[in-house]
């Protein structure tokens, strides 16, 4: 029975929780702890070295929150199931019960761990927004297939995003990647952090560096940590004037 | 059956005892005591202020008896309802100005008093006496009603504003015992102890003043339950309170509530952790309390709404506490949030000098 017993991946940022965990799914001889991870990054490069079957994620962690990490680890290529858990969070619990999402309440009590364990599933596409939009946090990450696995981007390391045909390419300070986010929907997200300078760019704030005009009179902007230019349109034009002359 | 104590202060009558109130009572019945000599038409004016004098002794006398009269049957009127302690009084008030009136009558036959009839004078005495009582004691018992609902209403204040612990900080704490009973049971223990000690004071009576020590020791206690479910890698504190006066007086849970917004807001959301500075200094009369921890970057917006709460309760009960003369500042600065507490250095013993 060892070789195919359940793999359990335990995630939460305080040692005595990930300990108590460990010894009640010992107690349940439910499966086997193949890991644990202190926050969200560590978790997601964890699922995919160990090839893990559940994952117990707690929701307030730092770097990267539960929530988010849920997020990222549905796009993996076999993407685990996620039981949250957590001591209290009034949002997110008042979103789980909308959705129906299995979570754990601490002190967890070992016949709910049980019962989690033996009926856990995968969160739908509507599941996950629903927490995302609960958790009020904008997530710090952005998620991309890459080499075969999921690469994580800080949002703080992101130049410009650049849409082109049906992807949009993340230039961050290590590369570039291609995800599938829309342009509108990143701009929604990171509201205050990014500006829109095109239909097709979305730039940094912190990256501008200056606004210069061609001899044929169109607008390029040049960036403090890229040597691309790029194009300013008529229409963003006053805004991204306005924006430099409040930065100074 | 002697009346309790709760009972006579529920009691609208003041205290007639208390020599404010004396003094109170002899300015009142001096006024009407100039009604009542002002008020004749047809007197040539050198008859008012012969008048004046004689009606003065005659009104303070009544007025006096009176007071002194309610001061006595005060312990034996608490044990009355309001109406029936207004019945009560109000025939206790005219008892006394008629006997005034009749003594006053037998001994002052041979002043010029204009008596004409015995009778006479003590009715009207005893209708002045009717009128005027009745709105003296509606008087009392609408100021008392309005000083209770004033007395209500901080009291009710206070209580909304009694800092709490926050949830996420028991059932954490609670987690964390659960798994330190079977690997660590004295750990455990410590740490339930410390959790009672906290939930006493916090759901203790609100104007529970501290020592600035004990304030300090409970801090400790907190702290203590932290370092179990954060490890001393990820939460460091720095304590620089040495300077400080241990028999300063504060209101309960002042440091504690910004203690937890630094490790909940700040410390917790750090991956490394980080560390808590604690300062404190004595300017004289002045002491100052600062705490500093750092932010995590990316949050800092969702930080500062979770901070004003408690920080806006905290200086609301640093000013009920030392009215007005202590203050709450926040710097924002860098990725460091510090708050710093400024409050008068008041002691247990000056207080009892100052009343």
């Amino acid at each position: 029975m060892k070789h195919n017993a359940m793999k359990i991946l335990i995630v939460d940022d305080e040692l005595p929780a990930r300990s108590r965990l460990r010894n009640l799914v010992a107690d349940l001889q439910a499966g086997e702890v193949v890991a644990e991870a202190g926050n969200g990054q560590q978790a997601l490069t964890l699922c995919q070295q160990h090839q893990v079957d559940v994952v117990l994620l707690d929701i307030r962690m730092p770097g990267m929150d539960g929530v988010e990490a849920a997020n990222h680890l549905k796009k993996l290529e076999h993407p685990p199931a996620v039981i949250f858990t957590t001591a209290y969070d009034e949002y997110a619990l008042q979103a789980f019960d909308a959705h129906a999402i299995d979570y754990l309440l601490k002190p967890i009590r070992k016949e709910r761990l049980q019962e989690a364990l033996k009926k856990a599933g995968h969160l739908t596409q509507a599941q996950y927004a629903a927490i995302e939009e609960a958790n009020k946090k904008v997530p710090q990450y952005i998620s991309a297939h890459a080499q075969g696995g999921l690469k994580l981007i800080n949002i703080e390391d992101v130049i410009y995003f650049y849409a082109e045909h049906k992807y949009v390419t993340v230039f961050h300070k290590d590369g570039q990647v291609l995800i599938e986010e829309s342009l509108k929907s990143l701009e929604q997200k990171y509201q205050g952090g990014f500006i829109r300078i095109h239909r097709n760019a979305l730039v940094a704030i912190n990256q501008l560096q200056a606004l210069e005009r061609s001899n044929t009179g169109h607008f390029s902007l040049a960036l403090k940590e890229s040597e691309q230019k790029l194009d300013v349109s008529r229409r963003h034009l006053p805004f991204v004037r306005k924006l430099m002359k409040s930065l100074g | 059956m002697k009346a309790t104590k709760e009972q006579c202060e529920a009691l609208f009558l003041p205290n007639f005892c208390g020599m404010r109130m004396v003094f109170v009572i002899v300015i009142i019945a001096q006024l009407f005591a100039f009604v009542l000599a002002l008020a004749p038409l047809s007197q040539p004016s050198d008859i008012r202020w012969q008048n004046l004098g004689l009606i003065s002794l005659f009104v303070q006398w009544c007025a006096l008896g009176t007071a002194a009269t309610l001061c006595l049957v005060r312990p034996w009127l608490c044990r009355f309802t309001n109406t029936q302690t207004a019945i009560l009084s109000y025939m206790i008030m005219l008892l006394v100005i008629g006997l005034i009136s009749e003594v006053a009558f037998w001994l002052t036959p041979r002043l010029d008093l204009n008596l004409q009839h015995h009778w006479n004078f003590l009715l009207r005495n005893l209708l002045i006496g009717a009128i005027i009582s009745g709105p003296v004691l509606r008087y009392f018992y609408v100021q008392h009603q309005w000083r209770r609902r004033i007395q209500a209403e901080s009291e009710a204040r206070l209580q909304a504003l009694q800092s709490r612990i926050r949830p996420h900080f028991l059932f954490n704490s609670m987690n964390t015992i659960a798994s330190l009973i079977r690997s660590q049971p004295e750990q455990a223990e410590m740490a339930v102890e410390n959790l009672a000690d906290l939930f006493r004071i916090s759901l203790s009576d609100v104007r529970q003043r501290f020592t600035l020590q004990e304030e300090l020791e409970l801090c400790q206690r907190y702290l203590q339950i932290e370092l179990l479910r954060l490890g001393d890698e990820r939460l460091k504190v720095v304590w620089n309170t040495d300077a400080l006066p241990d028999d300063a007086l504060i209101p309960a849970l002042t440091l504690q509530p910004l203690l937890e917004n630094a490790i909940y807001h700040g410390i917790e959301l750090l991956t490394e952790g980080g560390v808590i500075e604690i300062s404190g200094q004595r300017n004289n009369k002045q002491i100052e309390i600062s705490l500093k921890n750092p932010l995590a970057k990316s949050n800092s917006t969702t930080q500062h709404k979770g901070n004003q709460l408690a920080q806006e309760n905290i200086r609301e009960r640093l000013h009920t506490f030392f009215t007005r003369k202590a203050d709450l500042s926040v710097i924002d600065k860098d990725n460091y949030y510090t708050v710093t507490l400024t409050f008068p250095y008041e002691t247990q013993r000056h207080e009892d000098t100052d009343r």
